[in-house]
C-alpha cells in the first residue's frame, strides 16, 4: 500500500524533472533545427509536439494509426514528435495520472462522453471547430450525431476516429441449425431457445463477466435501453425527474437475472475474462455470444476461415412493452483527439494538423479498411475487411445508437452497475442493486 | 569533544542517510495520505477540503468492513497455513542431503515466479470448465464437489488463499531451516542426555529457542497478508461483485477505477492503523505467551 502512494508522489516529482530535462534539451536541440533547414517561423527551433494515444497493439487499426503519425512526422521535419502509444488497459489511468499532475500531452485519444467532459469543465481541453469550419466538405462527410457528443456549449472539442457499437449478437450459424432453432427476435424466443441449447449441453450464451465491465456494455445497456428508452436514463443520470430505482429500471435489472437464472451463461462466467468467452464461442462451445466490434478484429487475427464462417450477426431481441426502441445498438462515436488547452500559437496549428490527419476522409477510410467501424460515410473496399466485418457494418448503418451505460455515468455509477450485474448473477436482488447503483451515481454527481 | 560524544556523532552521520531516505520514502508518504484523506478529489481539478467526511464515509462503508474481513482470512491463512507448513518442513528437511536441498528449493521455487504467472497458473487450475481442479474432481467421481472456484462467494475467499499460502511458504521455510542450524548443538546433546526425544525435544528444546524466530515470521506474515494485493488482483480484480475485495484492492479500485483519490487516501490511512493495530496485538500476545 505504502508503494502505491510512493507511487502516486513520485510521478508528479518524475514529471516535473522530466519537464525539466525537456527544456533544456530544447534549447540543446535549437542549433539542431536550424541544420536541418526547416521552415518553422524562421527561429530554427524545433517545435515540440506531443500527442499519446492508445493505438499499440498489433492489429490492423493500431498499425493504421500509427502509420498515420509516422506520415505527419516525415511531411514535417519542423516538428519533433514525442508519439506515446500505451496500452488501453493502463491508457485512462495513464491519462488522469499526468492531468492531477497538470502535465497533459499536447494532443491526446479521449474518449467520448463522461471522460471527455471532465477535462471540458476543468478547462484542460480547448474546441477545434475552426477547423471543421475550415473544411466543410470534411466536416459534412460524418455520420449524422458523430460530433454531439463532442460537443460543448456549441463548440466541437474533437470528431470521433472510432465507432464502437458495444452489443452485437453473434450467433454461431451451425449450431442453430443442427438443432433446429433460429435466432431469436423477441424475448421469449430468447428464452427458449436457451432452454433447448441448455438441455443439448451447449452453453447458450458464452460470457466472460471477469471484468464486470462486459456484461454491463454488452448486454445490459442495451436491455435496459428497449424497456426504458434513452430518455429515460439521460434524464437519470443527471437525477431530472427519474432515477435508478424507478421500478422500470428494476423491472431490466430483472430481465437480466432472469437470463441468468435460466442458466444463460456458462458457470464461473464471472470468473473468466472476455477473451476466454470469444474463444469459447468461435469453437463452437456456445451458441451465441453479445460483444463488441472488436470481437471481429479479435477472432479475424486469431481464428480460422471455416470458423469466422459460421458466425452470423444481429441484433438483441425486443422485450415486452418495451418504452425504447427495437432496432438499437449501444455505442456511437468513440474516441477522438483532443487539444491540450495549453497550445497556442505555431504549435496549436501543428497540433491540429495533427488532428486532422488522424481523422481525415482518408484516415477514416484507412481506418476502417483496417476491420475497425468509423462514424464516417467512407466506401470501403470489400476485399480488404472480412466479410463478418461488412456484414457487421452494413448491420450497423439501419441501427440507431443507444448510450453505453458506463460512458455515460460517473466512474462510480458506471462502476456500481457492473458490481451490481456481478451481483445478480450470484443471487443479488434487483432492488437492492438499484438503490446501490443510485446512491452511486448521486453521490458524485456534481 | 569526548570520545563517547565523537562516537555518538559519527553513528548519527552513519545512521543519516539511510534515515533521510526511508523518512523521504516511507514515512513522508504515509504523512502526505494522511492529508489527501481530508480533502475530495477526482484526480483532475482542485482539491475540495473535506474535513473527516472521508474517514467517516470509509468507516460507515460496507464494503470496507467487508474487505477487512476478507483480510483477516488471508491473514489467518498466512499465519495458520504459511508458518506451520514452513516450520514442518523445516524439521523434516534440516539436514543437509541431496533429497532435502532439492525439496526446498521446490518449496521456494514460487517465490522466485512472478506473481501474474502464478496468478495465472491458479486461474487455470481453477478454470470452472477446463480446470484441472475440477477435473480431478470429476475423475475421482466427486462430480457434486465441482464449482466455480473463484466465482462462488462461499468459497472463492479459501480458493484465493491456497495460492497465497502455496507462493509464501518458500521465504519462512529458508528463516527456519537457518534457525534450526543455528541452533548451539550442545543443547542438542545435552537434551539427548537428558532423554528427551521426538515430541518432547521439539516441544521442549527447539521450539523454545526458535520464539524470537517464529515472532518474526508473525509479524512479518501479518505485515505481508495486509499488503496482499497482486495475486488477488490479477485472479478477481476483487470481484465478482466486491466479494473478494481486500483493503489494498479496495484502495486501489476506489483511486483509480472510481477517481475518488481522497476516499483512497483515506482507506491506506486506515490500512496503516490496521496493520499496527494487529501487528501491536499479537506481539502483545505471543509475549505474554513467552513469559509465561
Amino acid at each position: 500500500m505504502t508503494r502505491m502512494y510512493k507511487g502516486m508522489i513520485a510521478l508528479p516529482v518524475l514529471a516535473a524533472v522530466l519537464a525539466g530535462c525537456g527544456d533544456s534539451g530544447s534549447t540543446s536541440n535549437s542549433s539542431q533545427g536550424a541544420a536541418s533547414g526547416s521552415a518553422s517561423q524562421g527561429n530554427g527551433e524545433k517545435i515540440k509536439l506531443s500527442v499519446w494515444h492508445n493505438y499499440s497493439g498489433d492489429d490492423l487499426r493500431a498499425k493504421t494509426v500509427r502509420g498515420l503519425i509516422e506520415q505527419f512526422r516525415k511531411e514535417h521535419p519542423e516538428v519533433e514528435l514525442d508519439s506515446q502509444p500505451i496500452p488501453t488497459d493502463a491508457y485512462r489511468q495513464r491519462i488522469q495520472t499526468v492531468a492531477a499532475a497538470r502535465e497533459l500531452p499536447d494532443v491526446f485519444m479521449s474518449y467520448s462522453g463522461s471522460f471527455t467532459d471532465e477535462f471540458q469543465k476543468a478547462g484542460l481541453i480547448q474546441p477545434i471547430s475552426e477547423l471543421l469550419e475550415g473544411n466543410k466538405e470534411w466536416a459534412d462527410g460524418f455520420l449524422p450525431g458523430a460530433m454531439d457528443i463532442f460537443t460543448y456549449d456549441g463548440e466541437v472539442y474533437s470528431v470521433p476516429v472510432a465507432m464502437s457499437a458495444t452489443s452485437f449478437l453473434f450467433y454461431n450459424k451451425e449450431l442453430f441449425e443442427k438443432n433446429g432453432l433460429s435466432v431469436p427476435k423477441t424475448w421469449d424466443e430468447l428464452l427458449a431457445d436457451v432452454k433447448a441449447f441448455k438441455e443439448k449441453g451447449i452453453t447458450p450464451i458464452a460470457l466472460g463477466n471477469q471484468a464486470p465491465w462486459v456484461a454491463q456494455s454488452t448486454m445490459f445497456g442495451v436491455m435496459a435501453d428497449r424497456l426504458t428508452g434513452t430518455d429515460w436514463f439521460m434524464n437519470a443520470i443527471h437525477g431530472q425527474g427519474a432515477s435508478f430505482t424507478d421500478p422500470i429500471f428494476v423491472k431490466a435489472l430483472g430481465y437480466f437475472k432472469q437470463l441468468s437464472d435460466a442458466g444463460a451463461f456458462q458457470e464461473g462466467a464471472n470468473s473468466l475474462d472476455n477473451t476466454q468467452a470469444e474463444q469459447t464461442f468461435i469453437q463452437g462451445n456456445a451458441a451465441m455470444i453479445m460483444n463488441g466490434s472488436w470481437s471481429i478484429s479479435d477472432w479475424a487475427a486469431s481464428a480460422t476461415q471455416d470458423q469466422m464462417d459460421k458466425v452470423g450477426v444481429a441484433v438483441f431481441p425486443t422485450l415486452p412493452d418495451g418504452k425504447g426502441k427495437a432496432n438499437t445498438i449501444t455505442g456511437g462515436p468513440g474516441g477522438g483527439f483532443v487539444l491540450n488547452a495549453e497550445a497556442e500559437g505555431r504549435k496549436r496549428e501543428l497540433a491540429m494538423e495533427l488532428i486532422y490527419k488522424l481523422s481525415s476522409a482518408d484516415a477514416q477510410k484507412a481506418v476502417a479498411e483496417s476491420n475497425s467501424m468509423v462514424m464516417y460515410n467512407v466506401d470501403i473496399d470489400s476485399s480488404k475487411v472480412t466479410p463478418l466485418f461488412n456484414e457487421a457494418f452494413n448491420l450497423v448503418k439501419t441501427l440507431s445508437f443507444s448510450p453505453v451505460y458506463d460512458l455515460y455515468m460517473s466512474a462510480a455509477g458506471g462502476e456500481a452497475v457492473n458490481n451490481g450485474l456481478q451481483d445478480l448473477m450470484l443471487g443479488g436482488k434487483p432492488e437492492t442493486v438499484a438503490a446501490q447503483i443510485q446512491a452511486a451515481q448521486a453521490g458524485t454527481g456534481n | 569533544m569526548t570520545n563517547a560524544g565523537r562516537l555518538k556523532l559519527f553513528m548519527i552521520s552513519c545512521l543519516a542517510p539511510g534515515l533521510l531516505v526511508y523518512g523521504l520514502f516511507a514515512i513522508v508518504p504515509i504523512v502526505w495520505s494522511a492529508y489527501y484523506g481530508f480533502f475530495d478529489w477526482s484526480g483532475i481539478g482542485e482539491p475540495k477540503y473535506a474535513g473527516w467526511d472521508n474517514y467517516a464515509s470509509v468507516v460507515r462503508e460496507p464494503l470496507f468492513w467487508r474487505a477487512l474481513k476478507n483480510n483477516i482470512i488471508v491473514v489467518g491463512a498466512s499465519i495458520l497455513g504459511q508458518l506451520p507448513i514452513a516450520l514442518a518442513l523445516a524439521l523434516l528437511l534440516n539436514r543437509n542431503t541431496w533429497f532435502s536441498r532439492t525439496v526446498r528449493s521446490a518449496v521456494f521455487m514460487p517465490m522466485v515466479m512472478s506473481t501474474v504467472v502464478v496468478a495465472l497458473i491458479w486461474k487455470y487450475i481453477y478454470h470452472p470448465q477446463i480446470g484441472v481442479l475440477n477435473y480431478a474432481l470429476k475423475l475421482v467421481g466427486l462430480e457434486s464437489w465441482t464449482m466455480p472456484w473463484l466465482s462462488d462467494p462461499s468459497v472463492n475467499m479459501y480458493a484465493l488463499s491456497v495460492p497465497i499460502i502455496w507462493a509464501n511458504v518458500g521465504p519462512y521455510l529458508i528463516i527456519f531451516v537457518s534457525a534450526i542450524q543455528n541452533l548451539p548443538s550442545e543443547v542438542d546433546e545435552a537434551a539427548k542426555l537428558d532423554g528427551a526425544v521426538g515430541g518432547r525435544k521439539l516441544f521442549s528444546v527447539t521450539l523454545p529457542m526458535m520464539w524470537d524466530t517464529i515472532k518474526v515470521t508473525v509479524i512479518m506474515c501479518i505485515a505481508g497478508s495486509l499488503k496482499a494485493f497482486d495475486l488477488v488482483f490479477v485472479m478477481t480484480h476483487g470481484g465478482p461483485a466486491h466479494t473478494t475485495e481486500l483493503l489494498a484492492t479496495y484502495m486501489y479500485n476506489s483511486t483509480f477505477a472510481v477517481y475518488r483519490y481522497g476516499y483512497g487516501s483515506a482507506i491506506s490511512t486506515l490500512i496503516v492503523l490496521v496493520s499496527a493495530a494487529l501487528i501491536l496485538f499479537s506481539q502483545l500476545l505471543m509475549n505474554r505467551r513467552s513469559s509465561s
